[in-house]
Formats: C-alpha cells, sequence, structure tokens
C-alpha cells in the first residue's frame, strides 16, 4: 500500500541577492509500507532540501511552490500547522544529517525522551519505554542518564535513531545518518537499522551521497541530479544496469577495493547552474552519450526496463549495452572514455597486461610494488629510478603523549605509541585508519608543528642534500619555516583551507614570495604556471577568482597548487578527497598520482577511506589507536589483511 | 555506441574538462559578482536606513555649523533666560547666548568624539585582542589579564578621576579618557573570534606558504572580521559619544568647547527647570538621544552584513 506520495514537488530558492533557484523541480515518487527507499545525490542536488520540504521544515528563501506530499492521504504541503504537528514524529520523524547537535546539550538524554512523549501525549512510563528504546538501538540504558558532551557520536546517532523510533512512526526520514561516523561505527549503526526495519517494519526514506551504502540497503533506489529525479529502479537492478548516464557515473566512481582489479572514473564537468533555465536534458553537457536531441528537449521520467529513467537515450534504447560498474574496467565504454572519465588507476598485480591493453590505461597505470611486471612504459624508468632509493623522511621509534591538567589531576592520554615509518621520493604512503588512531597527529609531527614526546623525525632532503639529516623534533622558528619548504600539505576541506577573502593568485603567491623570491609579475606568471600544472586551464582565468567562485574539486587543485609552489619533496595530503563529490574524486587522485611521478614527490596520503588507498598507494600502514597494527604493499595489505583491525576496516565496507 | 556530446569537442580530456569547467565558473563568477556592495545592504534595511538618514543630518549640521548657526554660540549679547522667540528660536542662557547657535555647534563636538574616540578605542582593542588571542599562551595570560582588568574596572568613575585630575583640559582629553576605559569590550570579542578563527587550515596553510605573525593577522584574519570590526566601532563611538556628554554634564568637560554635554551641564546649572525653559533643556537631551538612536539603528543593518541570513527580511 503507498505511504507516500510525492506528485510534482517543486521548491524554489529565492534569496534577495542572488537568481532565484530551483532547487527540486517536479518531483514525483512513492514509498509504499515497510519500503526502504534510498535518494542518492552529490551535494547540491536538491536531496536535503526534498527531505526537508517532504516534512514541511522549509525555512525562507526556500518555499514549495508546487505539488502535492501525500501521506497518509493528507497533503503534507497545505496541510494546517497543527494537524502537521500531530503527524509529524507519529507518523513521520526523521534523523538529520547534523544529529550529532540535534540533541539539546543541556537536558539529560531521558528528558528528551521525557519532551518526545509529553508533546504526543503518551502515556506510557518514560523509563520503561526509553529504556526499551535504547534496548534497540543497542545502547547501555545508564545512556538515559547522560548529557549529549558525554556521548560519542556514533551512541548520539543511535539517540537520534531511538528518539525516531519513540513513537513507532510509519515512515522515517535518514538524511545522511551516518555521514561524519567513522566506517566501522557506521556499519554497526546501519546493520542495526536493517535488523530494526525487519522486526518493527517501518519504512525508510535514506537520503545519502554513499552509493555503496544506499545500494546495499535500499531495496529501491531514486537518483537524483540538479533538482530531478533522474532514474527510481529496485536496488538490483540498479547495480547490474543503471539506465542513467549519470547513475552509470556515480557507479563508475566506486569500486570495492578488495577486488583484484581497481578502477574508478569521474564525471567531467561541473552541475549545471539552477538558476537559469536549460532546455535540453540538464546532464547532457557532461553525458558521454549525449545526442543532438539531448541539449534541445528535456527528456520525462518515463519507465524503461522496469523503473523509470529520464534520458532520451536511454528510452531510444541506444545506450550502449557495456555492463558498467567496478568489475568491468578492462571493457570501459570508450566512448564514456573518451569525453573525459578521467581514469586513476587499473591495477591488477596479477594480470600483467590488463593495464596495458585497455584504451586509456596508460595514461593513468601504476603499479603497487616497483618490481612487478605490469608496468605500463611510462612508468618503468620513474619505477626504477625509486627503486630503492634512501627514505628522504624517517619518523623513527615516536611517542606522543597529551597532558591535560584540570584542576589537581592530570589526564594523559597516548595518541601515538612506537611508530615507525619511512616516505620514499616518487612513492606513495597511505596512512589508513579510523578518526583519532592518531593519522593527523602523525602528520603533524612530520610538517613540525607539534614535537614527538620521544622518537625521532628525520628529514634527508634539505639544501644542499649530503648533510646531516634534520631533526624536524627539534626545529623551531626560521629553521622550520625553511623545512616546511620542503614538506607541504593538502588538506582536507578545500573549502576551509583557501582564505574567502583572498584570490588565487595571492594564496599562490605567498610561498613564490616566501620561499622563491619571487615579486609581482614574476610572481604572477609562476602562479599562472602553476595553476596549468594542476589542471586548471586558461590559468588567467582563475589567477583573480575568490575561493567561492571555483567548484569543490577547483579549489582542491588550487590547495594542490599552492603546495607545490615551493617545490616541495615531501607532500602530506590529509584526506584530500573526503569532502569532494564522489564523481570528481577520481579526477584529483589522478592529479595527486601524476604529480608524485612526474615530480617524483614523496607523498604521505592520509585516509580512512581504503578505495582510495588502494588506488593511489605503493604501501599501506594501517594504524589503530596510535600503533601501527599492519604495513605492506597496497595490494597485500588490502588483498590479504593478517590483523584483525585491517579485516575489520575492510568488512566495514559495503559489498556491491 | 553513441557520438560523444557535440558541445563536447574531443581534446585530451583534462583540457577539455578544465576550459569547460572554467567557462561555466566564469559564468558563475559575474552572478556571484552581482552581489550587493556593504552600502545596498544597510541600506536595504529600513531600520538602517532611517538611521543612515538621521546620522546623515547630524553630520552635514556638523559640517555647516558656522553656516546654519544664526548666532556666535560664545557671544553672550542677548538678553538672558530668554524662552524660545523668533530671534532665538530655542531662546538664550542665563549667561545670554543663544541655545539653538549652541546646539547646532555642539553637533560637531559628539560626532567628533565619537569618530576619534571610536576609533582610538577600536584600535586599541583590535591591537591587543588580536595579540592575545593569535600568540596564545603568556602573551594572551598578560593580555587577557589587562582586557578583564579593563573590563571590570567602573568605567565611569575612572573617567571621572582621569578628567578631574588631569593637568591640561580639552577636547582630546576627553577623546583620550574615553579611550582608555572604553577599548577592554572590543578586545575581548577580537580575542574570542580570533581564536576561532586562527585554527582554520587557510592560516595554517599560511603559515606553510611561509608567512609571518603579522602578515598572517593583518592579511588574513582581519578581512574576515571587518563586521565585527565594523560592529565595534560603532559600539564604541556610540559609548564614546554619550561618555562625553556624561563628562561635560559633570562639569569635567572642556569649557571652551561648545557641547551637548556642557549645555545640558549649563542648563541644570543655569535653573533651566525652575525658569521654565524646557527648550534650553530638553533640545540637547533629545539630540543625543536621537544620534545616539541613529547608531542603533545602523547596527541592525550592519549585522546583516555579517550574517546573510537576516538579509532575507526587513
Amino acid at each position: 500500500m503507498t505511504l507516500l506520495e510525492v506528485d510534482q514537488l517543486s521548491v524554489t530558492y529565492t534569496p534577495r541577492d542572488q537568481p532565484a533557484v530551483r532547487a527540486v523541480r517536479d518531483v514525483s515518487f512513492t514509498i509504499s509500507d515497510g519500503e526502504f527507499v534510498g535518494l542518492l545525490g552529490e551535494s547540491g542536488c536538491g536531496k536535503s532540501t526534498l527531505g526537508n520540504a517532504l516534512l514541511r521544515l522549509l525555512s525562507p528563501p526556500a518555499r514549495i511552490i508546487g505539488g502535492r506530499v501525500l501521506f497518509d492521504g493528507a497533503d503534507l504541503a497545505t496541510l494546517h500547522t497543527r494537524q502537521l504537528r500531530e503527524l509529524r514524529w507519529t507518523n513521520l520523524s526523521t534523523v538529520f544529517q547534523s544529529s550529532m547537535n540535534s540533541l539539546n546539550p543541556v537536558i539529560r538524554i531521558r528528558e528528551q525522551f521525557a519532551d518526545t512523549f509529553a508533546a504526543h501525549r503518551v502515556t506510557d512510563n518514560v523509563d520503561t519505554r526509553a529504556a526499551e528504546l535504547m534496548e534497540l538501538v543497542s545502547l547501555d540504558r545508564r545512556v538515559l542518564r547522560a548529557f549529549p558532551h558525554e556521548l560519542s557520536g556514533g551512541m548520539k546517532q543511535r539517540v537520534a535513531l531511538a528518539l525516531a523510533l519513540a513513537l513507532r512512526p510509519k515512515l522515517v526520514l535518514l538524511d545522511e545518518p551516518t555521514t561524519g561516523l567513522d566506517v566501522v561505527v557506521q556499519r554497526s549503526i546501519l546493520d542495526r537499522l536493517a535488523e530494526l526495519r525487519q522486526e518493527l517494519g517501518f519504512a525508510v526514506l535514506f537520503i545519502s551521497h554513499d552509493l555503496g551504502t544506499v545500494l546495499q540497503m535500499a531495496d529501491r533506489v531514486l537518483v537524483m541530479y540538479a533538482g530531478e529525479i533522474v532514474e527510481n529502479r529496485p536496488a538490483a537492478e540498479l547495480r547490474s544496469d543503471p539506465r542513467h548516464p549519470y547513475t552509470r557515473g556515480l557507479l563508475g566512481s566506486y569500486a570495492d577495493p578488495r577486488q583484484p582489479e581497481v578502477r574508478i572514473t569521474s564525471i567531467p564537468g561541473r552541475t549545471p547552474d539552477l538558476s537559469v533555465s536549460h532546455p535540453g536534458c540538464l546532464f547532457a553537457p557532461r553525458c558521454p552519450y549525449a545526442e543532438d536531441a539531448c541539449t534541445q528537449t528535456h527528456p520525462a521520467l518515463l519507465p524503461d526496463h522496469g523503473g523509470l529513467v529520464r534520458c532520451l537515450v536511454a528510452q531510444a534504447d541506444r545506450l550502449p549495452t557495456t555492463p558498467p560498474g567496478p568489475l568491468t574496467g578492462a571493457t570501459v565504454d570508450p566512448a564514456f572514455v573518451a569525453t573525459g572519465g578521467a581514469e586513476v588507476a587499473s591495477i591488477s598485480p596479477g594480470i600483467a597486461d590488463a593495464a596495458g591493453t585497455s584504451s586509456a590505461g596508460a595514461a593513468g597505470a601504476r603499479s603497487p610494488n616497483a618490481g612487478s611486471g605490469s608496468l605500463s612504459a611510462a612508468d618503468t624508468d620513474e619505477a626504477t629510478g625509486a627503486g630503492e632509493t634512501a627514505a628522504i623522511l624517517v619518523v623513527h621509534d615516536v611517542h606522543k603523549r597529551y597532558t591535560t591538567r584540570k584542576g589537581l589531576r592530570t589526564n594523559t592520554v597516548t595518541a601515538i605509541s612506537g611508530v615507525s615509518l619511512a616516505l620514499h621520493r616518487g612513492r606513495v604512503t597511505a596512512l589508513v585508519g579510523q578518526s583519532g588512531s592518531g593519522k593527523t597527529t602523525i602528520a603533524r609531527l612530520i610538517t613540525g608543528i607539534e614535537r614527538p614526546t620521544t622518537g625521532e623525525v628525520r628529514f634527508n632532503g634539505g639544501g644542499d642534500g649530503d648533510g646531516d639529516p634534520t631533526r624536524v623534533d627539534r626545529l623551531r622558528g626560521r629553521a622550520l619555516r625553511d623545512y616546511r619548504r620542503h614538506v607541504q600539505m593538502v588538506f582536507q576541506d578545500p573549502f576551509a583551507a583557501l582564505n574567502p577573502t583572498r584570490t588565487v593568485a595571492y594564496a599562490l603567491s605567498r610561498p613564490l614570495v616566501n620561499y622563491g623570491g619571487l615579486r609581482g609579475g614574476a610572481a604572477r606568471d609562476r602562479a599562472a604556471e602553476l595553476l596549468e600544472s594542476v589542471g586548471l586551464f586558461p590559468a588567467g582565468q582563475f589567477l583573480d577568482k575568490l575561493p567561492h567562485q571555483l567548484s569543490g574539486g577547483q579549489r582542491q587543485r588550487v590547495v594542490t597548487a599552492r603546495a607545490l609552489a615551493p617545490d616541495p619533496a615531501v607532500l602530506i595530503a590529509d584526506e584530500p578527497i573526503s569532502m569532494l563529490d564522489v564523481s570528481i574524486r577520481a579526477e584529483i587522485l589522478e592529479l595527486l598520482a601524476d604529480l608524485v611521478r612526474t615530480r617524483r614527490l614523496a607523498m604521505l596520503y592520509i585516509t580512512h577511506d581504503l578505495l582510495s588507498a588502494r588506488l593511489l598507494a605503493d604501501e599501506v600502514l594501517v594504524l589503530n589507536r596510535g600503533e601501527l597494527v599492519e604495513s605492506g604493499p597496497t595490494a597485500e595489505v588490502i588483498g590479504a589483511p593478517r590483523n584483525d583491525y585491517t579485516k575489520l576496516l575492510l568488512d566495514s565496507i559495503p559489498r556491491l | 555506441m553513441s557520438t560523444p556530446a557535440p558541445a563536447v569537442p574531443t581534446p585530451s580530456r583534462n583540457t577539455q574538462t578544465a576550459v569547460e569547467q572554467g567557462h561555466r565558473s566564469g559564468m558563475r563568477g559575474r552572478l556571484l559578482g552581482r552581489q550587493p556592495g556593504w552600502f545596498a545592504i544597510l541600506w536595504r534595511n529600513r531600520k538602517c536606513r532611517i538611521g543612515l538618514l538621521i546620522l546623515a543630518g547630524f553630520v552635514l549640521v556638523a559640517l555647516f555649523a558656522p553656516v546654519l548657526a544664526p548666532y556666535d554660540p560664545r557671544s553672550n549679547d542677548f538678553p538672558t533666560s530668554l524662552g524660545p522667540t523668533g530671534d532665538h528660536w530655542l531662546g538664550t542662557t542665563v549667561q545670554g547666548e543663544d541655545v539653538f547657535s549652541q546646539l547646532v555647534v555642539g553637533a560637531r563636538t559628539s560626532l567628533i568624539v565619537g569618530l576619534a574616540a571610536g576609533l582610538l578605542s577600536t584600535l586599541v582593542g583590535l591591537v591587543i585582542g588580536l595579540t592575545a588571542g593569535y600568540a596564545g599562551g603568556w602573551v594572551d595570560e598578560i593580555l587577557s589579564f589587562l582586557i578583564n582588568l579593563g573590563l571590570v574596572v567602573p568605567a565611569l568613575p575612572l573617567m571621572v578621576t582621569l578628567a578631574a585630575y588631569s593637568p591640561v583640559r580639552g577636547l582630546w582629553l576627553i577623546i583620550f579618557v574615553i579611550s582608555v576605559t572604553g577599548w577592554a569590550y572590543g578586545a575581548r570579542i577580537k580575542r574570542s573570534q580570533i581564536i576561532t578563527l586562527r585554527t582554520r587550515d587557510y592560516i595554517t596553510a599560511a603559515r606553510f606558504a611561509g608567512d609571518g605573525t603579522a602578515r598572517i593577522i593583518a592579511r588574513e584574519i582581519v578581512p574576515n572580521m571587518t563586521s565585527l570590526i565594523v560592529v565595534g566601532f560603532m559600539g564604541a563611538a556610540l559609548a564614546a559619544i554619550g561618555g562625553e556628554a556624561g563628562l561635560a554634564f559633570l562639569g569635567l568637560g572642556d569649557p571652551l568647547t561648545v557641547s551637548w554635554g556642557t549645555m545640558l551641564n549649563q542648563a541644570s546649572l543655569g535653573g533651566a527647570m525652575i525658569t521654565g525653559q524646557w527648550a534650553w533643556l530638553i533640545a540637547p537631551g533629545l539630540t543625543l538621544a536621537l544620534l545616539i538612536t541613529s547608531f542603533t539603528l545602523i547596527n541592525f543593518g550592519i549585522d546583516a552584513l555579517s550574517n546573510p541570513h537576516l538579509r532575507e527580511d526587513g
């Protein structure tokens, strides 16, 4: 039976200072009783706006401009506020994207439940019912006495889920419920969610950008692009036979790192500007299959192969039949590659010819270890050169303890214990672990932001070369500044790493002025060269832009260019792609791989994402609670993990 | 096998992607470039618009005071203690000076004090707050102690004491006294703001780019807190105008300057209440209130400047 029916729903943002944006456009879909529907899309596609519109939680300048949201026969879009309030939470509840912050910090967890019950006149005993709910989400009932700040992110998220289920709703809307949580925690919460749905039979609308999770959890998947549903299809069919080119692109950007051969692609271009009207298909400019008609005719969402799809080519059955997806890298459709499917890597330890023979393989092929036979021509001399040179940076038996003082008590936390690692020119070393495992602390020790409690960090590439290694753990002041000429960072969040009030040219010119002694025009010319070296053509267009005028991927390229400006020997990349949309991650990975190769950089790649580690790194170090638990060549560590923690990390990745 | 889109030619994939992105971001850039300037945002807010108009009125009066004032404010050739008449719109003082002329010329004093003391205390607060917040450690300990001292010392008695025992008299003394007692609040706010800003990635990035502390503060941090600085300046100017009036009312002002405060002081000494010269008493009080109100109204607009959410309504 249909529980929720969304009919031609449109939402527009009409800010005063900018043109109106059609964020959600004629969206129609239904959710049946007990169904688990995934809503998949990248940032800015309108998925959260749609979620908020369903709950009628939009605030100005956003407004529903048309359509109906029928829930159990009542139209939520026009319902009187009082009736709406009765319906909300009782029948229709939600876990917000920022659930971590949605619990009131000044009241105990029990009171949050009591509030909910009181507001909806539930007469059950609060303590019994709340304790039941805690049990439901696998939390100890003592949590009820805690304040939100005493709980971890994962626990808070479980509490939010318990609150959402408190009144036995028929539909739960989950908006990126596990984004920002660790892979391991995420896995356990999602597993529990799946079990609960079995038990309680509520329907779910699961909004996420995480393709693997959505495909694994959902019965049916809606794919959203630029405010429209472009595909609506059962999850299993979407995986095996995606019909919209965008869905194909998304699937191509995901792969299971455990597979013997891993390949991901990116979707070129960027999302359309929704403040102007487009006559044709919104995806056409980025679409490898687009035909003339696509630029003129806006496709409708029509039945096709057992689902709904919004694509003229697919509806005319002219889509190439290539089954895409991660497992079929060797037969990538040439059209997709030629029009910009930036292929990052094709790693095939056992299959020597796979990389060499695939049409675009030569461009991005890399080998996990410098001796194997699967190298393409471009790699050979670099690999032998990088072969067994001395390490450029050595971390030796480093410990880091933090001591906090609270009144008379001192509290010591060990962040890092006994970590040793070495970075080599032309090689990528990935440092993998959950948040809190000490990854970032190691980066801070290497870059001299912090000093180790005991142990040494030695750098062998300073200035004239053959002198004694630099003891990074003893540097201060000017010496530290001079050292940073050689060791630069690419930051996690490209939105935070660029000063919003400074132009690209300014950001790039600073290291050039400080380390290179360049002035004025010379610095600007060099900045332009740097931009071109990270793939921003023509550079003149970008020099005078402010960060907010660039897309996420472009910003990350600028951040990378800035790190390259002093011509460093070592590059520390701290989760450089985790904040980017999945469809452009491959692009940035490819850029980094390219830079390591052409500039013979030594790179420390910090990540929790084993897929990107698999694609980029020559060597993987697994960090757990400040200790290295496993290390070795990438393919070995990920292909045949020996440590339990490594296995746990790998098992947390959704299997497709 | 489909043909590639006509819009997408086939040069090497990297170049083409970037060029395409470039064009689009250019288009986007122009759109964003149409962001209204700061003045447009202030002007659109109704409260702020009223405030700006009032302030503009006062500024004009102050600028053209010699033209607008019918008589010399210090000349005492007129009949004393007159009520409002055709010749003397607001009457005359006990000494026989024209009240309206004093009122017009007094606007100058208030605005000069507001501007100068506002700037001075904002500057002091900025330097101390930024240094404390950015440096941290013992520098912060010492400067924070100073700031806290500045906050807890009761400003009015200190102002009175400083003004009363100072060997010199004059407008600049008043400005100095007000700045010395009024910088701490702004410093505290700027310190906490810089503490949140200094851990941003782009600050770390500037350090990695080899920039020194002074440059990071001036070029990376300050541009990100302009609205806070402006709000701070408005607040300081407001307090300064009030402070000057207060000191002058207590008889601690510069006896040679005509200001609304000294007018109030003399009206009260000259027994304006008793002689029924309400205009002499009320006029300077009213103008003061109006000027202070205009600052407050403008602050509504400045809020919208720093918080785009507030721009949507009003």
